[in-house]
């Protein structure tokens, strides 16, 4: 069974679409500039990666608009992006094998922040009725189906940092599963204040620059966008005439810290596991990855946890990594699924993006970065790495489609060891290309 | 599905905080001595807007109603120390998953008593998130000054924070997920577990979901006037449970106490109201019942009770209702559990599940919660024949065109 990304939509602070945004990303072109969307006069930063260039109504109708908060209609609009490029008709994706499978933080934040302050400045009696249905992370996959018609799951994983992953192994799992033919999946998030002021007040937010494991980094910035994929089975693809795939998903791994809700456990065993299961769960070994997208968050424990599982995964092998957090900001809920994106166009291109402003290597994040220019190199393999508040630790493993044999059910299945297995990655290649054309 | 065993339970909800025994003592109880008197001796908020209330101060809304979890402390279960900054959401899942560790024999007061820390998973279900986080610092924010809001509350804002807490205390380290899906929350996440077991990456996984009470909450759901109508059935309720999820052969082979199995899910979502948002789809739960039983490779006349998400909104409960009278050869009789708990939300098919577990386990189905006696009997029709439940349905109807079903065995039942 093979699971594969037959299209991709995004909406980002570097460019709406996929090739406006990997063509930005190539460049080292930031999206962090100051906020417009609230005031942070008084917060002591003023820096985020916004998507200025999303006008709802370049997207959706005026009706939908209305009926969704931003978050949702972010969403939307990279589900129709994603759909176009993967030629999905409506013959294709309505009725009940089609899911939606969407991750995010904080779903409509923008909707429940105005119930909020009515309530708060006005009283209960101020609290807008129409309103309230708005609100609920539940809504995200609700107003994608809504609108295509699909019938299968709705699922929303709100899974923090780490939910574009989740909604992307999840979505490979209903495929292999056979519970759906296609799964419209990935993330969105909204920059919204409440969630500014927290990170602030966390002391995890930098000023200016996000600058991943850099000496000097100073932490995150946060960022906005969205990050929406078409998955579907190999057999479906075929059935419906699909263009070329983009890219496959093999294996994923997740595990939980169990450590501390907003910092990685500083052995990042959990992260190592998680690493280390999905190369195994992929039937390929540590040395078939050429790339990996770091989460790369640009805070001091973070960064350092990375590059301990970079070490203990690879060992001497210095495995190219950057963190497109370095020009998008930190989105949250839509950073994995962003990311992942980016990952499909490495696939794709055999560009790896850069992480811009690495100025001083850190000793203590003894990586191979890609530093401030993008780098061209082997491109078969790509892990996307996330974590997220919760202790929570989330990898995918993308391939390019048809080089590997496809992964049968039983190896689906039963594939817990996290041992690190080469042999079966030099069988596991597949001898010849087939599949959807 | 291969069938999953449930081989523990932990509540807080309307009865009070408990294992499976508490639980089924306390819904026994409720058959014996009618839902009024029963819920009234533990839910003292009910009915009376002067008693004191642990959720929020509600002296400013007389005459509302609420189920919430009676005089909640989670002190007692949990020790006093490291929950001043938990929210209740966080407080109430983690009661709940305390006792269902200990149910399970996974874990004893002593330690672990079966499997380890990289073992066991966490699949939980929430609806709103913490509300009561996000209004508390938001009032801080805007009345105060940003820069006031307390950092070590921040994290309980993020929606999956509550379900990482739970592995965090119990130091549980394979996958944690958390999933929201509105009511059909809690029966989606057995979905999502059933996967993580089948593909071994977890030995046995606490399933469930929570809800907390908030005013935000409570306010939401006054101002949709859907409040009103609970009134006469299921008000607004919170609360959390977690079952332990194990493949059935390793549940055996370790000795497991078997409350029962999971043998069939199905979830379906149809866009039949064009106009309006909030809808419950017929078509779509007789879809997500079909797929359950198809999964459960069972036919429907083999069903002995449907275990509905029925909590007195007429639109929802007719269409129900009416999905339920569409599935061909199901004429089960049809119990309302929200009549006890209330609309928990995202907790809801966790606590139907509990109530599920009471029923196919001996233990009498109240009378004032039976719905539809069998097919073409009146409401209130009549009482169920102890120990004649061995296979249940639990539906849930979504707000939004969502729906979600399972099918249960009895615990000497694989299928």
């Amino acid at each position: 069974m093979r699971v594969l990304i037959t299209g991709i939509g995004v909406v980002s602070s570097v460019g709406l679409g996929k090739d406006a945004f990997f063509a930005a990303l190539t460049e080292g072109k930031s999206g962090i500039s100051p906020v417009e969307s609230f005031d942070t006069e008084k917060l002591g930063r003023q820096y985020a990666g916004e998507a200025k260039g999303f006008r709802p109504l370049d997207h959706l109708s005026v009706s939908e608009t209305r009926r969704m908060g931003r978050c949702s209609q972010m969403a939307l609009a990279a589900a129709r992006m994603a759909m176009a490029d993967a030629k999905l008709g409506p013959a294709h994706y309505r009725g009940p094998r089609t899911s939606v499978v969407l991750g995010t933080t904080m779903g409509e934040a923008d909707v429940l922040e105005v119930l909020d302050h009515q309530w708060i400045h006005r009283g209960t009696s101020g609290v807008r009725r129409a309103l309230i249905p708005k609100y609920g992370a539940t809504l995200l996959p609700i107003h994608i189906a809504r609108a295509i018609g699909s019938e299968g799951a709705v699922l929303t994983l709100p899974a923090a940092c780490a939910a574009g992953n989740y909604a992307i192994s999840v979505a490979s799992d209903l495929i292999r599963a056979g519970k759906a033919d296609v799964v419209i999946t990935g993330a969105a998030e909204i920059l919204q204040e409440l969630q500014y002021c927290g990170f602030v007040r966390l002391a995890a937010m930098a000023t200016e620059r996000c600058q991943p494991f850099d000496l000097n980094r100073q932490g995150l910035i946060l960022g906005e966008g969205a990050g929406i994929m078409i998955v579907e089975s190999e057999a479906h693809a075929v059935r419906r005439g699909a263009p070329p795939p983009l890219a496959e998903v093999r294996g994923y791994g997740m595990t939980c810290d169990a450590y501390h809700i907003t910092r990685p456990h500083p052995d990042a065993a959990g992260s190592i596991r998680a690493m280390r299961q999905a190369i195994d769960r992929s039937l390929i070994g540590p040395d078939d990855i050429h790339f990996v997208n770091a989460h790369g968050t640009g805070t001091r424990h973070n960064d350092a946890a990375e590059a301990k599982v970079m070490k203990e995964v690879f060992g001497d092998r210095r495995v190219p990594i950057s963190s497109m957090k370095s020009m998008l900001g930190h989105c949250m809920g839509a950073a994995s699924a962003l990311e992942a994106i980016g990952c499909v166009m490495t696939l794709q291109t055999g560009v790896y993006p850069p992480t811009i402003g690495y100025e001083t290597p850190d000793p203590e994040c003894d990586v191979d970065v890609v530093a401030n220019h993008a780098r061209s190199g082997p491109h078969d393999v790509v892990l996307n790495n996330s974590l997220a508040f919760g202790g929570y630790n989330s990898v995918t493993c993308l391939a390019k489609p048809f080089l590997f044999e496809p992964i049968d059910p039983a190896a689906w299945r039963n594939c817990r060891g996290a041992t690190p297995n080469a042999a079966t990655a030099s069988q596991s290649k597949a001898t010849t290309e087939s599949g959807a054309s | 599905m291969n069938p999953l065993a449930i081989t523990g339970l932990g509540a807080a909800c309307s009865l009070g905080v408990g294992s499976h025994a508490f639980v089924f003592d306390r819904l026994r109880h409720v058959a014996e001595q009618g839902l009024e008197r029963a819920t009234a001796s533990t839910t003292r908020a009910t009915g009376d807007h002067t008693a004191p209330r642990t959720s929020f101060d509600a002296s400013r809304y007389p005459g509302a109603r609420i189920r919430e979890v009676p005089e909640f402390d989670p002190a007692q279960t949990l020790g006093d120390k490291g929950l001043r900054t938990l929210d209740r959401l966080t407080k109430l899942l983690l009661v709940a998953a305390r006792n269902c560790l200990h149910d399970a024999n996974i874990k004893s007061p002593e330690g672990w008593q079966s499997f380890g820390p990289d073992d066991v998973g966490v699949v939980c279900s929430n609806a709103y998130g913490s509300l009561e986080a996000i209004t508390e610092l938001d009032r801080v924010a805007q009345l105060e000054d940003a820069r006031y809001i307390n950092p070590a509350k921040f994290p309980n804002t993020v929606s999956n924070s509550a379900s990482g807490y739970v592995s965090i205390w119990e130091d549980l380290r394979a996958l944690n997920m958390s999933v929201s899906d509105g009511t059909c929350g809690s029966l989606d996440a057995v979905s999502c577990a059933d996967i993580a077991l089948a593909t071994d990456r977890a030995s046995a996984v606490l399933c469930g979901g929570g809800e907390a009470m908030s005013e935000a909450l409570f306010i939401a759901f006054e101002k949709l006037g859907v409040f009103r109508a609970f009134d006469a059935v299921a008000p607004l309720g919170e609360g959390a449970a977690f079952m332990a999820l194990e493949d059935a052969a390793s549940a055996k082979a370790r000795g497991a106490t078997m409350l029962g199995h999971i043998v069939g899910y199905g979830t379906a979502f149809a866009s039949e109201d064009a106009n309006h948002m909030f809808f419950g789809s017929e078509r779509a739960l007789e879809r997500a019942i079909t797929l359950a039983l198809t999964d459960a490779n069972m036919h429907a006349a083999e069903i002995d009770l449907v275990v509905s998400s029925l909590s007195g909104m007429p639109t929802f409960d007719d269409r129900e209702l009416a999905a339920v009278e569409r599935v061909q050869g199901l004429r089960a009789p049809i119990v309302a559990p929200k009549r006890i708990f209330g609309e928990t939300l995202g907790a809801g098919g966790a606590l139907a599940m509990a109530a599920t577990l009471a029923w196919l386990n001996g233990v009498p189905v109240a009378a004032d919660l039976v719905a539809r006696a069998s097919s073409g009997a009146p409401e209130n029709g009549g009482s169920i024949a102890r120990g004649s439940i061995r296979r249940v349905l639990v539906t849930t109807l979504g707000f939004y065109g969502n729906a979600s079903a399972l099918v249960v065995a009895a615990p000497d039942l694989a299928r």
